[in-house]
C-alpha cells in the first residue's frame, strides 16, 4: 500500500510528461484506509511488486502479454482448495511440474546470459523436487519430455528436430545433471531459433504462386550457410552458430543465387518442409552428442 | 521472441514507460479495488490474468471512462477497433449519419467521450462547412481514426499552421489574390488577402521537427513527408483529408483494415445468409 502509493504519486508527475493527455488514471486521488488494509491482507502489493522485478528482469517485448501469462501460472501454482479432497496423482503432478519448468525456461530470451541461467536454475529445481513417488534429481525420461515439449510449442516440425534430440537426449532412467540440462535447454531454443530464421529465410525464396522455392537457389543458400557455420567451427557455444548465420552477407548469398539463376536448367521445386529439415541439420551436426 | 537489443539496454524507468506498463498495474489495481466484492483471497490472480488479457485483446477500454481511453496508444488504437467492430454494419446499411449521430454510437461505447472531439472529426470529413451533413461511416470512421489517436499532434499541427498563416515565418508571401469564399481560418486583413493555404514544403520542415521533438504518437514522418510531397500549397482541413485518406498511415497505426475491408463482416454476413 505505501508502495503502491509511492509508485503513484512518482509516476504521476513523470506521467505527465510522457502521457501528456492523461490527467489521472482513477478518479480518486489516494487510496482510503480501508482500500489500503485491503490490498494488504490479500498481498496485493508483494504480488505487483514481484510481477513488476520478474518483467524488469526479463524485458519481454511485450510486457503486458508476459504479466497476463504470469499471473495465469501464478493462479494455475494456488492450490484451488487447502488440503481438500485427494492429492493429485503422479501423472498430473509431473504435467504440472513440466508446465511450470517451461514457464520458468520462456521467461527470458536466451542471449539475456545472466536471467536465462537463472531460470534454467529455477527450472531444473522444480523438476527434481522429489514427490510421494519420486526420487530427487532429474530422471533422462522428464528430460526428453521437456525437449520434445518446446519443440513441439516451438512449432518446429518433428523431422526436423528429431536428429537434435536423438544427439541430445538422455536414457531413460539416467540421471541428467544440471550443467547437461543448461547446454541441452540452450541448444534447443537457439535451435528453435535458427529454424525460425531458416523459415523467414525460405519465404523470401519462395515462388508466392507455387508456394514452393527453386531447388538450386535453395541449395544454394544452404550451401552458403554451411560455409559461414563451418568458418565459425571453433566455437563451441551454440549461440556463435546462429550469429554466424545472421552474418551471412546479403553479397555471398546473392552471389550465390546469381549463379544458381545463370546456370539456366529446369529445376525442381524444394519444399518448404526439406529446406527447414536441411538447414537444421547443419547446425545439428556441430551439436556434441551426450554420453 | 525477436531480440531488440535497444529495449534490454533502456534505463528500468524508460523500458516500462514505453509500453505504458505501471498505468496498466495501477488501473488493474484500480478496477481491483472498484470490485473488491466480488474477488475472493485467491481470486486475485484470476483477477489479474483476465485484466492483463483483455488489455492485450483490447477489450479492456469498452465502456470505460474517457481519461482512460486516451490514456496510452494502445488504448485509443483498441477503441478504434471496438468501434469499428461494433458499428461496421452501419456501413454495410450505407447509412449516411450526421455528427451528433456518431456521436451517440460513440457515447454507447464510451458514457463521457467528449463532443468536441466528434466535431473535429465532422469537421476533417466535412472541411468544416455544413457541420449538420451526413457523412457515410467509412469517411468518419477514417477521419475520426487520425482525429483521436494524433489528437495532440493535430494540436501542434494547428498552431504551426496559423503561425504560417499569419505570417509569422519570414518566408511567408503576401499576394492581393481576387479568389472568392475566403477560409473561416484566414484572418481578416482588409485588402491584402493571403494565397490560400501554406507552402507544403515550409509545411513540412516545421512537421518534422515537431514529430523529432515531442514524445507522443506522430504519423510516420515518412508519410507525412508523401502526403505533402504531392502538392504546392495545402490547408490545414486539406492536409488533415489527405492524412486521413492515406492507406500506409493508416496502416501504420495498425487499429482498422483497409477501407475496402471496412464493411467486411462475415458474422453478420453469414446471419444475413440464414434469414
Amino acid at each position: 500500500m505505501a508502495a503502491v502509493e509511492k509508485r503513484r504519486l512518482a509516476v504521476a508527475p513523470a506521467a505527465n510528461f510522457i502521457d501528456s493527455s492523461r490527467p489521472s488514471v482513477s478518479g480518486a486521488a489516494a487510496t482510503t484506509e480501508s482500500e489500503e488494509d485491503f490490498l494488504q491482507q490479500l498481498g496485493v502489493t508483494k504480488m505487483l511488486r514481484a510481477a513488476l522485478l520478474k518483467v524488469l528482469e526479463a524485458r519481454p517485448e511485450e510486457p503486458i502479454s508476459f504479466l497476463a501469462h504470469y499471473f495465469e501460472n501464478m493462479g494455475l501454482s494456488t492450490p484451488a482448495n487447502s488440503g481438500a479432497g485427494e492429492p493429485p496423482g503422479q501423472l498430473l503432478l509431473q504435467q504440472q511440474r513440466l508446465g511450470r519448468a517451461l514457464w520458468h525456461l520462456r521467461l527470458a530470451h536466451h542471449s539475456q546470459r545472466t536471467a536465462f541461467n537463472n531460470n534454467v536454475g529455477v527450472a531444473y529445481e522444480c523438476l527434481s523436487a522429489s514427490g510421494r513417488k519420486k526420487k530427487p534429481g532429474l530422471d533422462g525420461r522428464t528430460y526428453s519430455e521437456l525437449l520434445k515439449r518446446i519443440c513441439r510449442d516451438g512449432e518446429a516440425p518433428e523431422e526436423v528436430v528429431a536428429p537434435l534430440l536423438r544427439k541430445i537426449q538422455c536414457r531413460d532412467h539416467e540421471a541428467v545433471p544440471l550443467d547437461v540440462f543448461r547446454t541441452g535447454m540452450l541448444t534447443c531454443f537457439v535451435l528453435l531459433e535458427f529454424v525460425g530464421r531458416a523459415g523467414a529465410l525460405y519465404q523470401l525464396l519462395e515462388d508466392p504462386m507455387l508456394a514452393v522455392a527453386d531447388r538450386r537457389m535453395s541449395q544454394a543458400v544452404l550451401d552458403t550457410l554451411e560455409g559461414v557455420l563451418q568458418a565459425s567451427s571453433g566455437a563451441s557455444a551454440p549461440t556463435h552458430y546462429l550469429e554466424a548465420g545472421s552474418r551471412l552477407g546479403p553479397d555471398s548469398l546473392a552471389l550465390a543465387m546469381d549463379r544458381a539463376l545463370v546456370a539456366r536448367r529446369p529445376s525442381s521445386p524444394m519444399t518448404r518442409e526439406e529446406f527447414l529439415e536441411k538447414a537444421a541439420a547443419l547446425f545439428i551436426a556441430k551439436v556434441k552428442p551426450v554420453g | 521472441m525477436m531480440l531488440s537489443p535497444e529495449r534490454l539496454a533502456l534505463p528500468d524507468y524508460e523500458y516500462l514507460a514505453q509500453r505504458h506498463v505501471l498505468t496498466y498495474m495501477e488501473d488493474a489495481v484500480c478496477q481491483l479495488l472498484e470490485n473488491k466484492e466480488d474477488v475472493s483471497q485467491y481470486g486475485i490472480a484470476r483477477f489479474f490474468t483476465e485484466y492483463f488479457n483483455s488489455v492485450c485483446q483490447g477489450t479492456h477500454i469498452l465502456f470505460r471512462e474517457f481519461s482512460f481511453i486516451q490514456a496510452t496508444p494502445h488504448n485509443r488504437a483498441s477503441f478504434l477497433r471496438a468501434f469499428w467492430r461494433c458499428f461496421r454494419t452501419v456501413g454495410k446499411n450505407g447509412d449516411l449519419l450526421t455528427m451528433k449521430e456518431y456521436h451517440c454510437l460513440l457515447q454507447l461505447l464510451c458514457p463521457d467521450f467528449p463532443l468536441e472531439l466528434t466535431q473535429k472529426a465532422a469537421r476533417i470529413v466535412l472541411m468544416d462547412d455544413a457541420m449538420d451533413c451526413l457523412m457515410s461511416f467509412s469517411d468518419f470512421l477514417l477521419a475520426f481514426q487520425i482525429q483521436f489517436y494524433y489528437s495532440e499532434f493535430l494540436e501542434s499541427v494547428a498552431a504551426i499552421y496559423q503561425d504560417l498563416l499569419s505570417g509569422k515565418n519570414p518566408n511567408t508571401v503576401i499576394v492581393p489574390t481576387s479568389s472568392s469564399g475566403q477560409h473561416r481560418q484566414r484572418p481578416n486583413l482588409g485588402e491584402v488577402s493571403i494565397l490560400e493555404g501554406v507552402e507544403a514544403s515550409l509545411f513540412y520542415q516545421r512537421l518534422e521537427s515537431l514529430c523529432d521533438r515531442h514524445k507522443y504518437s506522430c504519423p510516420p514522418p515518412a508519410l507525412v513527408k508523401e502526403v505533402l510531397s504531392n502538392v504546392q500549397r495545402l490547408t490545414f482541413y486539406g492536409f488533415l483529408v489527405a492524412l486521413s485518406k492515406h492507406r500506409g498511415i493508416s496502416q501504420a497505426l495498425g487499429a482498422l483494415p483497409d477501407k475496402a475491408d471496412l464493411m467486411h463482416d462475415p458474422a453478420m454476413d453469414e446471419e444475413l445468409d440464414r434469414l
